[in-house]
């Protein structure tokens, strides 16, 4: 029995006017995600995988086609709208970890929550919770600048399970972290995705790629292939 | 999408502690934009303290002219400085304080009191052996008077009616006059010499101050009016006095005593009067103008300097915007909408500019204060009022100068702005 579709794209395009030039970040699209998935999205630079990532977390909207994530209908929303499915549906892991740097951590992983309109002391509690999950149960009161990159990457993945989300988004999530911290980051995706969570992987690395159980390739903004193993 | 109560809540504490991370991080900065705000507080609370100060000492030396007591006399006080226009007027008798006082015994439902006559000269000099002051203020008057006028007596009593109407000659003087002549000797039962006429003191005014710092009461020397006359003769600058019995109705009163004294000088209906009545607000009105300009210097500076401020503000407002362009993506991609954002950097400005304005009143209380110390005389007061208003000021220099940065916040792009370098 096929597990259900958390996100749906169909004939999906994102077009960008450069002078009287017109680019085809995204031609198209077709796509389907199912719970549960565990996704890496590869191609080269300019084969439209940023933009197809921001569309995926809602930072940005399609030209034309459709976009339903968890059956509501994402192309057509507002700003406002968006930020509430960013906050309540997405979870976004980045390169280049995005913590702000005067909080520490216990505060950079309750961020999402207060814009949930969480209570403060649950706030604390289930960020403590989301750190001990993350093996960073010992430094709740750090600020990421007294931790290692790998630790603050581990800060970064808390946040981005602290509301729960339908998929977790991670945007080259090892391209600042060396061999084996990456690997000790992939083991914790592989990890969150036996517990049935949603993953969406962007890299450029095979072998950070080969971690997931499907690979999808883009192409001068078409889906060059799309392989489940 | 309706933002809930708790959300709204939540948001805005979060908002006010990054704002004070912000100013505590960046605090010579933070200082530095503030400055535009402290001054311009202080120059708006020195301002206000100053017409406040004016205002009281003021109405200090109003009170002492008596809230409920009108004058009939030759000029008027509202267009001082005129004399020519009253020139040719007639004298004013004091028989008229007497024929004015038989009408309103005969009317109930009279506005006026009482009246009592005053004849005066402010160049008297009064001599006590080898003492002498000069530019006494002599005044003769009947038993009266006191009910017509703010001071009270330290010691002694004064004339009665008896004395008044033998015209006895006897005085009662002011504070300055009885430490003048008779520095840490008895006062009372002494005999001041006006002229070539020796008066015996049967009384002592407790001191009063100066009125507008011009003129003293206590520089005054009361005596029975018919001896006043045999000392200055008839001719002297005379008024009366009207007491009225209702503060709040001074101009019904006046209204009364203009028609009085018209059928007492038989003045025709449709002909302009030959006299004046004054009260102690003709003064006010003369001083509002002076209030008025330094009100008016006062907001033009503390506006050029609150623009000033303002703009500041508003360019590092600009700047923190620039600096903090990944927070402000990041925040969006975890889900904060626009007007989290134009809040967040709204309410930064927004303390600035009230960290400013406590600072400001915090410069102005201790100048105040000093100058208070230094220089007791001078009437300055310190309101609640200007605390409030000089916070509100900040609150809307910190609004007017973080809304254009805040809005370009809240409208940056979240993806271009969390790859911002």
């Amino acid at each position: 029995m096929q597990t259900p579709s958390i996100i749906t794209m169909q004939s999906l395009s994102k077009f960008y006017e450069m002078g009287d030039q017109t680019v085809r970040a995204l031609d198209l699209i077709n796509l389907d995600f199912r719970k549960n998935d565990y996704t890496a999205i590869m191609g080269p630079s300019g084969s439209g995988k940023s933009t197809l990532m921001n569309i995926l977390g809602c930072l940005d909207t399609p030209t034309s086609g459709i976009y339903e994530l968890n059956g509501q209908d994402v192309a057509t929303m507002d700003d406002d709208e968006l930020a509430r499915i960013r906050n309540k549906e997405i979870g976004f892991v980045f390169q280049t970890f995005n913590l702000l740097p005067r909080l520490n951590c216990l505060r950079n992983v309750e961020l999402p929550l207060i814009y949930a309109g969480v209570a403060p002391e649950e706030r604390e509690e289930r960020a403590s919770k989301a750190l001990i999950n993350v093996g960073l149960g010992d430094r709740i009161k750090h600020k990421p600048a007294e931790l290692s990159g790998g630790q603050i990457q581990r800060v970064a993945i808390a946040r981005a399970l602290i509301n729960n989300p339908s998929i977790i988004l991670a945007d080259e999530p090892t391209g600042n972290l060396d061999t084996t911290t990456s690997h000790d980051i992939m083991n914790i995706f592989g990890t969150l995705s036996d517990a049935g969570n949603t993953i969406i992987l962007i890299t450029h690395e095979e072998d950070i790629a080969h971690y997931t159980r499907r690979i999808i390739r883009l192409r001068d903004g078409k889906i060059e292939s799309d392989v489940r193993r | 999408m309706k933002l809930t109560n708790r959300q709204f809540r939540y948001e805005t504490t979060e908002s006010l502690k990054m704002a004070l991370f912000q100013i505590r991080a960046n605090k010579i900065r933070s200082f530095l934009t503030a400055l535009g705000v402290i001054i311009g507080i202080v120059a708006i609370t020195m301002m206000g303290t100053a017409i406040n100060g004016i205002d009281r000492g003021f109405d200090k030396s109003l009170a002492m002219l008596g809230y409920d007591v009108i004058y009939v006399q030759k000029s008027s006080w509202s267009t001082m400085g005129q004399w020519w226009r009253y020139r040719n007027r007639p004298d004013i008798k004091t028989a008229y304080a007497e024929q004015i006082n038989r009408i309103i015994i005969d009317n109930p439902r009279s506005e006026l009191a009482i009246a009592v006559p005053q004849s005066s000269t402010y160049q008297a000099s009064a001599k006590y052996r080898d003492r002498n002051l000069e530019q006494v203020f002599a005044l003769g008057t009947n038993h009266n008077y006191l009910q017509t006028a703010s001071g009270e007596l330290s010691s002694g009593r004064f004339f009665t009616a008896g004395e008044a109407a033998s015209d006895e000659m006897v005085c009662v003087v002011g504070d300055d006059i009885a430490s003048g002549l008779f520095p840490n000797e008895p006062v009372l039962g002494k005999f001041v010499q006006l002229k070539n006429r020796k008066f015996r003191i049967i009384g002592i005014f407790r001191k009063q101050g100066k009125f507008l710092g011009l003129f003293s009461f206590d520089n005054q020397i009361i005596v029975p009016l018919g001896a006043f006359e045999r000392v200055y003769g008839k001719n002297m600058f005379t008024s009366i006095r009207v007491k009225i019995k209702e503060q709040t109705r001074v101009i019904e009163a006046k209204e009364e005593l203009l028609g009085l004294m018209r059928r007492i000088r038989k003045i025709v209906p449709g002909k302009e009067e030959d006299f004046s009545i004054n009260e102690q607000r003709a003064f006010k009105s003369q001083l509002d103008p002076i209030k008025n300009g330094i009100a008016l210097a006062g907001i033009f500076i503390t506006g050029m300097s609150l623009f000033v401020g303002a703009i500041g503000i508003m360019n590092i407002t600009f700047v923190s915007v620039k600096e903090r362009t990944r927070e402000i993506g990041l925040r969006k991609a975890l889900g904060a909408r626009q007007q989290t954002i134009l809040l967040q950097f709204l309410i930064e400005s927004v303390m600035i500019c009230l960290i400013g304005g406590v600072i400001g009143l915090g410069i102005t209380f201790f100048i105040t204060f000093a100058i208070g110390q230094l220089f007791p005389a001078l009437p300055i007061q310190f309101s609640f009022d200007l605390v409030f208003a000089s916070l509100v000021v900040s609150v809307i220099t910190g609004v007017v100068s973080g809304l254009a940065p805040a809005i370009s916040a809240s409208k940056l792009d979240p993806a271009d702005s969390l790859r911002y370098e």
